[in-house]
């Protein structure tokens, strides 16, 4: 079962399994581009209040994603302990 | 340097904020803008090597890879695209920021395998090397050099470490024959494969480099304390442009009373010491005086933006700004238009979607920028208690500073807002992506080098037209009747045309001059005062044009009103030139010129009114 990159909470972690239709192609080669590989691990770091973009780590990078884009990455949510 | 190429060339590409402006600075000598934010970058610049004059060296903008999203990057990949196929172009520098390669490593291998089919060499920089080393961090880079196929060479262009070593390969490219094209057929699916394993087997490991930054990020992405320190900074922003640069006024102005006292008495003429008081030392004083404003102001923004602060600002006004029709991205450029427009509505290039890039533009002329600093700090002066309240802590001329700061935001965005909505093409939404810079100890000397820059500017461009402006208003104010009288001076007559204009506002003749003039350059309005004043003064004591304003009878609606007019009309004809260009067509800049000159009277007059019912 995979679930949306934007419903991990904070601290949370997912490996990406696929991208959505609805994200544009561009974007989709730029996630790929930034080592938003199938199957890398991303972990939510920030996520602030009020719908804000949160805070994505892949590898050493992290990025801020808003929901457009994060509701569009579908990733198998990894238990960490 | 080689017989075949009269005018060698470098040229130094990379990914967003991996640090090629800084480097490109230290290897040039020259002060371009450096940020700790992706997206600095949006025209090509260019220097001499120093150390291999004849080299000349291009920055280019940074992109992520040659498959463009945003405008700069359009301008990178098109240029880089266009330089392979320059016989004069003798070896391609292609930065990777080592502390992220994931993010770098991309693009490198796109560049190297470009630089491969076109015959051009190509040396991987590895930069922030000097971050590694702190951490105690080795990297088998000549592992990588050999998976690459090019050579790989540690730099920091911070430490400056390294730059021997990079200028001797450049000179020994030069030096070597052509290189023969080869094939390169590497697709991009290949080479995205490649670089995450690359990255992997290469990159630093583990969590250590961003363990600071995590920290810092859970205080300032806090969902309470977050916001909190978002509005501390700003309110510390602004307070500093008054309280930091108070001394130094003072002492400029002290200065140049001084320097007055010493230099009119020398003159014989009673005409040539009249000049000199009033038109030199009145009217350009007065906005001389301002210069360390411009100074601070500077430094405080590129503290901001050297910290790495800004990219988080960005993320919590995301979702605000959207709700204007803005995006987050839409911040740099806004707080950039803060010290001027021009550099604001450059910045605006690295916002992807063209619909949210004009609904910046709207908001851009409307932040109030370092030309609007000397008229509301004079006006701010004028009228509001130069008191503190919480022990110290708030200065009420620095609270009023920020609501006038406010003010010209915030009309900024209800403008956004309108047309936003108004507009009935409401395109889909573009995601928002933007990379969260390393948390960084901004360094001093480029900052302070940078602000003085400013100053710099500042002088020389106002300056030119506020001298000529001084001089003619001296002259229109003066004659016929020698300094007698400035109301029946040719000015006066001149300004009795315009006095209807303003004098629903409780401006007189005076004010409806200085406001005329200003439509040259905003801070020419406290020069022309300065003159004015100087002349009726009539005696050779400088008298600060504060205290001035203070004893001739404006009322404080016409004093807001005044700020309230300055916060919104669009009066720089750089900045209208500068739109036209980044727009593509002078229409907008025409339609945003009278529009925000109507709305600015408009709201003057409102102003002035509401302020008068309040009973003041
Ligand atoms: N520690 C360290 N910081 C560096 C180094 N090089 C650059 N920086 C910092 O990295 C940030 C980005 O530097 P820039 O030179 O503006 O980067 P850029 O690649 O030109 O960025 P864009 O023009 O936005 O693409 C700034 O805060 C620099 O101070 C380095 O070697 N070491
Ligand atoms: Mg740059």
């Amino acid at each position: 079962m995979t679930v949306s990159l934007w419903t991990l909470a904070r601290g949370e972690s997912g490996a990406i399994d696929h991208f959505d239709e609805c994200l544009p192609e561009a974007y989709r080669l730029r996630l790929l581009e930034l080592g938003f590989h199938p199957g890398e691990s991303v972990r939510c770091v920030q996520a602030p209040a009020l719908g804000a973009p949160r805070v994505y780590q892949v590898a050493n990078v992290t990025f801020s994603l808003d929901d457009d884009i994060a509701g569009c990455v579908h990733v198998v949510q990894v238990h960490d302990d | 340097m080689t017989e075949s190429r009269p005018n060698p060339k470098a040229l130094l590409i990379g990914s967003p904020n991996c640090g090629k402006t800084l480097l490109f600075n230290r290897l040039t000598g020259l002060q371009h803008r450096v940020a700790n934010f992706p997206g600095i970058t949006v025209e090509i610049a260019r220097g001499h090597m120093s150390g291999l004059d004849d080299v000349t060296l291009y920055d280019y903008p940074g992109t992520y890879s040659l498959k463009a999203i945003s405008g700069e990057e359009r301008v990178a990949v098109e240029q880089f695209e266009a330089a392979l196929e320059d016989p004069e172009l003798g070896v391609v520098l292609c930065l990777v920021d080592v502390t992220r390669l994931e993010k770098s490593l991309y693009l490198a291998l796109q560049v190297t395998r470009e630089c491969a089919r076109a015959g051009k060499p190509v040396l991987i920089l590895a930069n922030m090397i000097d971050v590694l080393e702190r951490h105690d961090i080795h990297l088998d880079l000549d592992g990588l050099a050999a998976e690459i196929g090019a050579p790989v060479i540690p730099v920091s262009a911070r430490a400056g470490t390294g730059l021997d070593t990079l200028r001797e390969r450049v000179r020994q490219e030069f030096a070597s024959p052509q290189l023969p094209r080869r094939s390169g057929d590497e697709d991009d699916v290949l080479l995205r494969g490649t670089s995450h394993q690359l990255a992997r087997k290469y990159g630093p490991k583990g969590d250590v480099l961003l363990k600071s930054q995590h920290r810092l990020d859970d205080f300032f992405l806090h969902s309470a304390f977050g916001g909190v320190a978002f509005f501390v900074v700003m309110y510390l922003l602004f307070q500093s442009i008054f309280t930091w640069s108070a001394p130094a006024m003072d002492a400029v102005e002290a200065g140049l009373a001084w320097l007055s006292d010493q230099v009119v008495p020398l003159f014989g003429y009673q005409l040539a010491r009249d000049f000199t008081a009033d038109a030199l030392f009145s009217g350009l004083g007065a906005f001389l005086v301002f210069v360390p404003q411009i100074f601070v102001l500077t430094f405080v923004i590129g503290l901001l933006e050297d910290s790495g602060y800004m990219a988080r600002a960005a993320v919590l006004c995301h979702r605000p700004l959207r709700f204007f029709g803005l995006t987050g991205k839409s911040f740099i450029p806004m707080l950039s238009g803060v010290a001027c427009a021009i550099p604001g509505i450059y910045a605006a290039r690295s916002i992807d979607s063209p619909r949210r890039r004009f609904l910046t533009y709207l908001a851009i002329p409307l932040m109030p920028c370092s030309a609007r600093l000397p008229v509301y700090t004079l006006l701010i002066a004028a009228f509001i208690p130069s008191g503190t309240a919480l022990g110290g802590l708030v200065g009420w001329q620095g609270l009023a500073m920020f609501l006038v700061y406010f003010f010209g935001m915030f009309s900024g965005l209800i403008v956004t807002a309108v047309v936003s909505r108004w507009g009935s093409t409401r395109e889909a939404d573009l995601p928002f992506v933007l990379e969260m810079p390393a948390y960084r100890l901004p360094s001093l000397s480029p900052l302070l080098r940078r602000s003085w820059q400013r100053c710099q500017h500042f002088i020389t461009k106002a300056g030119g037209i506020i001298i000529s402006v001084t001089v003619i208003v001296w002259l229109l104010g003066y004659f016929p009747n020698y300094g007698e009288d400035l109301g029946a001076s040719w000015l006066g007559q001149l300004g009795r045309i315009i006095e209807p204009v303003f004098a629903p506002m409780g401006l007189d003749w005076r004010y409806g001059v200085a406001i005329l003039t200003s439509f040259l350059a905003r801070e020419v309005f406290v020069g022309t005062l300065g003159v004015m004043f100087g002349i009726e003064g009539a005696d050779e004591n400088m008298v600060p044009l504060v205290a001035q304003i203070q004893s001739s009878d404006l009322g404080i609606a016409s004093g807001v009103a005044l700020l309230v007019f300055f916060a919104i009309a669009l009066m720089c004809v750089s900045t209208l030139a500068i739109l036209s260009r980044e727009a593509g067509s002078y229409r907008l800049a025409v339609r945003m010129f009278l529009a925000y000159c109507a709305m600015a009277y408009v709201a003057a007059l409102l102003a002035y009114h509401l302020v008068g019912l309040f009973g003041a």
